[in-house]
């Protein structure tokens, strides 16, 4: 039995797909995206308190639904297709997930519930200058101060990180790699949004210096349990790409069937038919890792993190395909502003690259695999 | 779905009872090792597939009337997986998976009880008489003939790529019985038994080198019209039948059997050294990827088809991920080895046999035969996709 496959996957997913279609149609995502906002207020509202898909992967104890991975993912792939523009992936999949696999009561009890009923927005700051999530790339230092921690540093390509209302931080304590909350607010935070491609998704910089903090984790081995988030957070993105490739795939094939040259719609022409079918091809297998990288997430299984890693890094290309082979096949409506095939492709890209060149995703696929 | 029974026998045997017996079965019967010589090899599978059926261990998807199993596709799925893992011989012809279906389907009850039971035991040998030297993506095109004489045929014309053809006893094949223009409409389903006269067997040399397959040439070769499946004219319809989803139940093993061969080609370039070197550590991870892309697909359609009865989108590509596998993975392992790839097997010096070189020109042939890529991206597009037909083309 497949992820995403049970009468109510299905149900879940019909119900998300409805509401972004009615709430978040692309005339909403461009009026976002020019107004630079993060989100629609009242569409957070309702996907939170109505349909419950903020707490959708938050334990129940914590206010939320107890849902993992497999449902997590219907909802990514769903809002992926949509290109909701709002803190979803930032608040649920970075940082509610990290939260939730730090297994730090204290810090659970604080924020998931906050997160669960939307009333919270958070996200996860990795990266620095180099832009990788590898622990041995952070510079950022976290130092024991009164009864908590300062943290010092300043990362780069924080998603939503000029609006979340908690930020979780890793940084070096003197005992090893952390993470550390840091509230909205709090005492020498700086927070800026970057100029970057995917206008649908802001990435910022956030500077923190002596910034209060409340370490997450406690006496966990934090390299142990952040590695176990990166793996929910490599399925979830790639939940959300596969969502993006087969809507490329869904726009490529509608205008193949009504565009008309040389007498004939372009979709009865072989060339365009190999390319539609090819990118089937990659919808279809990305779905497969997707699926058996949440399925296999949600019972622990021991392949889970090469299956995260495999999903990724193979969505990460599908997508990219996909949206380039949109843009090409919609020929010159494809290359204006106005067409949403580079709404797209700038996502696409973006998350391609979101945790570090593919090339390092590949080198760390192939010691995951043992090669 | 067409021939699962209404009521089938009522076989709540639990899976794990069921594996448990077929692999008891496989290990008490076990034919050992294949022989070399092409003769005695045949004679040791044709034992082998007499000993399954006389033991009821025959056609796990066929009805029980005519000697098969008639197995939920569940347990489908278990006897392939356990067939794989007790490595004992496939099907010999491609009369089992192709043309059975079709007469299980469509052939009248004294053609079932004539043919079925025999092909299932090994006893006649079944080849396919589809494509032709002037036929091969154009399959309607074809231009063999068969001409009504009283209660016969008389079939004139060639085939080609046929496999199996010298060791075949029969084959089945697609013939004209209407105008040369009539294309499908004019297609007839005939048996022919290959030791007519007039039935010429040429073995084909392909590119290999070897002679796996061959052209059979039908010189005023005269066929009972009881040997015609279905009706005259009908026969393009009936061509394409399968028993439920029995296809997709061996698609786990296919897989589990691509992996070993990566696993076996990591080894070498680990034995060589080769690993370290980050440019062919990227081609591993690419194969790496679509070996498990196969197999989590494999599973995604099993799973389905359980579920639901639907073998999804995933099963309409999996062959086309899986032909562009097997020609990558053995030229890549060619390129490996370098100047030792270019070794045949009766050099010295010849690396495993020269298996890698040998795979890198046989699988040519996967993304010909049974459909060529471009013919099958058409399909997908115009199937699944909906995508609209070329005006160019003649209607399917």
């Amino acid at each position: 039995m497949s992820a995403g496959d049970s009468a109510e996957r299905g149900e879940l997913r019909q119900v998300v797909r409805e509401f972004l279609s009615e709430r978040s149609p692309s005339q909403e995502v461009r009026r976002l995206m020019a107004a630079g906002e993060s989100r629609d207020a009242q569409v957070w509202s309702l996907l939170a308190e109505q349909l419950g898909l903020t707490g959708i992967a938050v334990p129940e104890r914590y206010g939320g639904a107890g849902y993992g991975p497999v449902e997590l993912g219907i909802v990514l792939e769903e809002m992926g297709g949509a290109l909701l523009v709002a803190p979803y992936f930032a608040t649920v999949a970075l940082a509610g997930q990290t939260l939730a696999a730090s297994g730090d009561e204290v810090a659970m009890a604080c924020w998931l519930p906050r997160i669960a009923d939307g009333s919270l927005t958070a996200t996860l700051a990795v990266a620095e200058d180099s832009g990788s999530w590898d622990l041995a790339e952070v510079a950022a230092t976290a130092q024991p101060a009164g009864h908590g921690w300062a943290v010092t540093g300043t990362k780069l390509f924080v998603i939503d990180g000029h609006t979340a209302d908690l930020l979780l931080v890793v940084a070096h304590a003197p005992d090893g790699p952390g993470l550390f909350a840091v509230e909205r607010g709090a005492v020498g935070v700086e927070s800026a949004r970057l100029d970057t491609l995917d206008l649908t998704r802001a990435l910022a910089s956030v500077t923190l210096n002596g910034t209060p903090a409340v370490r997450v984790g406690g006496d966990r081995d934090a390299a142990e349990w952040l590695s176990q988030a990166r793996d929910l957070v490599l399925a979830a993105l790639a939940a959300e790409q596969l969502g993006g490739a087969a809507r490329c795939l869904d726009m490529a094939v509608g205008y193949a069937k009504v565009r008309e040259q040389f007498g004939r719609p372009i979709g009865s022409f072989q060339a365009i038919k190999h390319k539609c079918a090819n990118m089937l091809l990659e919808v279809e297998c990305g779905r497969s890792a997707v699926y058996h990288a949440s399925e296999a997430l949600a019972g622990r299984q021991p392949d889970a993190p090469l299956a995260a890693a495999l999903a990724y890094t193979y969505c990460s290309r599908a997508f990219t395909h996909a949206a380039k082979e949109c843009i090409q096949i919609h020929g010159g409506i494809g290359y204006t502003w106005e067409h949403d095939a580079h709404l797209y492709l700038r996502r696409a890209k973006s998350s391609e690259l979101l945790f570090g060149p593919p090339a390092r995703q590949r080198t760390r696929l192939a010691e995951l695999a043992g090669i | 779905m067409t021939l699962e029974r209404e009521a089938p026998v009522p076989t709540a045997e639990p899976d794990d009872v069921f594996r448990a017996r077929l692999r008891e079965f496989f290990t008490a019967h076990h034919p050992g090792r294949p022989p070399k010589d092409p003769r005695e090899r045949l004679a040791w599978t044709k034992a082998w597939l007499a000993t399954l059926f006389d033991h009821g261990y025959a056609g796990p998807s066929w009805p029980r009337e005519f000697g098969g199993m008639e197995l939920s596709f569940a347990h489908q799925v278990i006897y392939h997986e356990e067939a794989a893992r007790a490595r004992v011989p496939g099907p010999l012809g491609t009369g089992l998976n192709i043309a059975a279906p079709t007469i299980i389907k469509y052939g009248t009850q004294e053609q079932k009880q004539r043919w079925l039971a025999p092909m299932l035991r090994g006893d006649t040998v079944w080849a396919q008489g589809y494509s032709e030297p002037e036929a091969g993506s154009d399959l309607p095109s074809l231009r063999t003939t068969a001409r009504r004489e009283s209660d016969e045929y008389v079939v004139n014309g060639q085939k080609v790529w046929t496999s199996h053809a010298g060791d075949a006893d029969i084959f089945f094949a697609l013939v004209r019985t209407g105008t040369r223009e009539s294309r499908q409409k004019g297609i007839t389903y005939l048996v022919i038994d290959a030791h007519a006269p007039g039935v010429q067997v040429r073995p084909l040399r392909d590119l290999t080198g070897g002679h796996l397959f061959a052209e059979v040439f039908f010189d005023d070769v005269r066929v009972p019209v009881a040997n015609r499946i279905g009706e005259e004219n009908d026969g393009w319809r009936l061509a394409r039948t399968s028993l439920g989803h029995e296809r997709a139940a061996g698609a786990l093993n296919q897989a589990a059997m691509y992996r070993r061969v990566l696993t076996e080609l990591e080894e070498l370039a680990r034995e060589r050294g080769q690993l370290a070197d980050p440019l062919v550590r990227d081609r591993f991870v690419d194969l790496e990827i679509r070996v498990r892309l196969i197999r989590y697909n494999a599973e995604r359609t099993i799973g389905g088809i359980l579920a639901r009865g639907d073998a999804g989108a995933a099963s309409s590509i999996s062959r086309l991920l899986i032909t562009a596998f097997e020609q990558d993975i053995h030229e890549f392992a060619v390129d490996l080895l370098g100047p030792a790839g270019l070794l045949g097997k009766s050099a010295p010096q010849a690396v495993q046999r020269s298996r890698w070189l040998v795979g890198f020109l046989r699988t040519r042939a996967s993304t010909i035969g049974a459909g060529t890529t471009e013919i099958q991206l058409n399909t997908v597009a115009e199937q699944v996709l909906g995508l609209p037909h070329d005006p160019g083309m003649p209607p399917r």
